[in-house]
């Protein structure tokens, strides 16, 4: 008499601005859009692949930095506000930190980290621009900054 | 500290440099070449895999300090779920033996109605009774469903295009209740995180409507232009950055809780030097001000268009029931599935809108109407005035004539015993029915009581002055005896 009813699981997320991060595949695809945006950026510019590696991880950066760090709240009025003070990195898994879906987002600026210094030899000027995003990125995604706003800077009103 | 910032950083460049570029780069260690790479790929590596080695976890919430704690456990009072009725409180309100027309019958004896809201005198008019038979038998009683589940009949369709018409508005929405217009209304625009500016005198229909929008609603002295403006200044000045930010004014045309008049021509002037938008509820003007009964806007020399969304309810001037909402065609489209009043409520049942068109062209028909009770405000107002103890505090327009003590018992609770009281006499010894104004617990207003005589054009002469020199009387013989 086994399996006679059908076991609905609650959903993991409900706010539909961090859900599509839990659907399958989107690692694979987040991973494959930093790639493609490496194969246009050589085609396009005809740089080195170090150089390219580095406008990458800058490109990245500055997206996810912007959209992850510091633009507030969801774009969907029927969450009625709830979410206008955190940022998406603060509503991402209803706020539970060091996660698996957390910890790729971490480890990933890291390994563009890697990538693109040592496809740059480890030379300056590109080794200041990859190790001041990589630290700001990181930084800001440390369980110690959940909903910490240093100096006021960002903070509502 | 931007310097230190670019201490460390330009350590931390010269420890990558001189780690690259060191002696150790060199070093050959069992025949493999070990780089000064190695150590910092081998280092993020290390933190990397104890990155992933961490177990995840919920976020603490922030213990609270002492300090916070006995705040907290100072203002805490257990709220009981219902609040202690005293004797006082319980009140047997008179009992309707006729139709509320301009006379009533209340145990057993004829009274002068003055407790109705019925202004033009509708009720029981003889075009109203006969639309109200033929829709009955054309449709039966009830519409049986929402406007949206098969409960929208073709009276309805008409009813809203007669009103818009009427008005001079492109659209018009019906509701079933008239009391939830307003609080349907409020919600369907106005969420968390928006601003609304209400006067502190309005109804309780809608506050009500306030309450369920979850705004931030902000209130002005009733009736205070002065107020008004430096509320509207405040606010501007204190949500400038936000973006995504809604903001009303909400007014009564009449206001129910003062008989006082909105000066809506400058409420507009506000609007537009601040930018909000106005929700005007014109129950108590609808077929009342103006010339051709059309409200506040045609009173005041305004243009419909400038007043964002209108409701009103047709339980007063229209003597049918519901209410509506009129406005522009996308404020009308946007409540037929956001409007909970409209969405999830029986429809009106279809005599009643059928004998709401009937008024409006009764109205139309008979200007006179509106001219008889002005002629009837301004007559009882003549006979109410110089009464010692009590004044008429209510706008000289106004069908609602309201009448306040001049001296405070020195609370709500005894100036109300004392109303009653002078109420209660006038209808047992002159025949006269008379309301005091009710506050229930959930009510916010804040204005003084009084009584309140509801003006109709069906009232004679006589009727006004009877209610007149029976206030004076008991007045007189109940303030006398307390002083």
């Amino acid at each position: 008499m086994a399996k006679l009813y059908v076991k609905a699981v609650p959903p993991a997320d409900l706010n539909r601005n961090t859900e599509w991060f839990t659907y399958p595949g989107v690692w694979t695809t987040y991973i494959l859009i930093l790639f493609f945006s490496w194969i246009l950026v050589l085609s396009v510019f005809g740089c080195s692949p170090g150089i390219a590696w580095t406008i990458v991880n800058l490109a990245h950066f500055a997206v996810t930095y912007h959209f992850f760090h510091w633009k507030k709240g969801t774009p969907f009025a029927e969450d009625q506000g709830i979410y206008n003070r955190l940022t998406w990195w603060e509503q991402v898994d209803n706020g539970k930190q060091l996660t698996r879906n957390r910890k790729f987002l971490t480890v990933v600026p890291l390994v563009l980290y890697l990538i693109a210094s040592h496809t740059t030899d480890y030379q300056n000027p590109m080794l200041l621009f990859n190790t001041v995003a990589v630290i700001v990125l990181v930084v800001a995604k440390f369980p110690h900054m959940h909903k910490v706003r240093i100096f006021g800077i960002n903070a509502d009103k | 500290m931007a310097s230190a910032v670019v201490n460390f950083l330009n350590a931390t460049l010269d420890w990558v440099t001189f780690a690259s570029d060191g002696p150790s780069a060199r070093a050959v260690v069992f025949g493999v070449h070990i780089g000064g790479h190695l150590f910092i790929e081998v280092f993020l590596l290390v933190v990397i895999l104890f990155l992933l080695s961490q177990k995840s976890y919920k976020p603490p919430k922030r213990p609270l300090t002492n300090k916070e704690i006995d705040e907290l456990c100072d203002e805490w009072v257990p709220e009981p779920l219902i609040p202690s009725l005293n004797k006082e409180l319980q009140y047997e309100p008179p009992v309707l033996e006729s139709a509320a027309g301009p006379h009533t019958i209340i145990n057993g004896k004829e009274v002068v109605n003055f407790a109705s809201a019925n202004y033009l005198g509708f009720i029981g008019h003889p075009k109203l009774l006969d639309s109200c038979s033929s829709a009955l038998a054309k449709y039966g009683v009830g519409s049986c469903g929402p406007r949206g589940f098969y409960g929208t009949i073709d009276v309805h369709l008409d009813c809203e295009a007669r009103i818009a018409k009427f008005l001079g508005t492109p659209e018009s929405i019906l509701y079933s209740y008239g009391l939830s217009t307003m609080f349907s209304a409020i919600p369907a625009f106005s969420k968390k995180g928006d601003v609304i500016v209400a006067d502190e005198g309005v109804h309780w229909g809608i506050q009500n409507g306030l309450y369920l929008s979850r705004s931030t609603v902000v209130y002005f002295k009733h009736n205070d232009m002065d107020s008004l403006r430096e509320t509207l200044e405040n606010i501007t000045a204190k949500y400038k950055k936000a973006k995504n930010l809604r903001r009303y004014i909400v007014i009564e045309a009449v206001y129910q809780n003062s008989g006082e008049i909105a000066p809506l021509d400058e409420i507009i002037k506000l609007k537009e030097k601040y930018r909000f938008r106005v929700l005007l509820d014109e129950s108590n003007s609808l077929g009342v001000l103006g010339s051709s009964g059309r409200g506040l806007t045609e009173y005041c020399g305004v243009p419909v268009e400038k007043i964002d969304i209108i409701t009103a309810s047709m339980g007063h001037a229209l003597a049918t029931e519901g209410g509506f909402c009129t406005g522009s065609t996308r404020v009308i489209d946007h409540q037929r599935l956001s409007s909970s009043g409209y969405v999830f409520s029986a429809s009106l049942p279809p005599y009643l809108a059928s004998a709401a068109i009937t008024a409006i062209d009764v109205l139309e028909e008979n200007p006179n109407l509106i001219k008889k009770l002005k002629k009837n405000i301004a007559f009882l107002r003549k006979g109410l005035s110089k009464i010692p103890g009590i004044t008429i505090t209510s706008n000289p327009e106004s069908p609602i004539v309201y009448l306040r003590l001049e001296k405070s018992r020195g609370s709500m609770k005894d100036d109300l015993h004392l109303l009653e009281n002078i109420a209660e006499r006038v209808l047992k010894e002159e025949s006269v029915f008379v309301v005091v104004s009710k506050r229930s617990t959930l009510d916010k207003c804040r204005l003084p009581v009084g009584i309140r005589l509801f003006v109709s054009a069906g009232h004679s002469e006589s009727d006004l002055l009877k209610a007149s020199e029976s206030l004076k009387k008991v007045v007189a013989s109940v303030l006398g005896g307390q002083n």
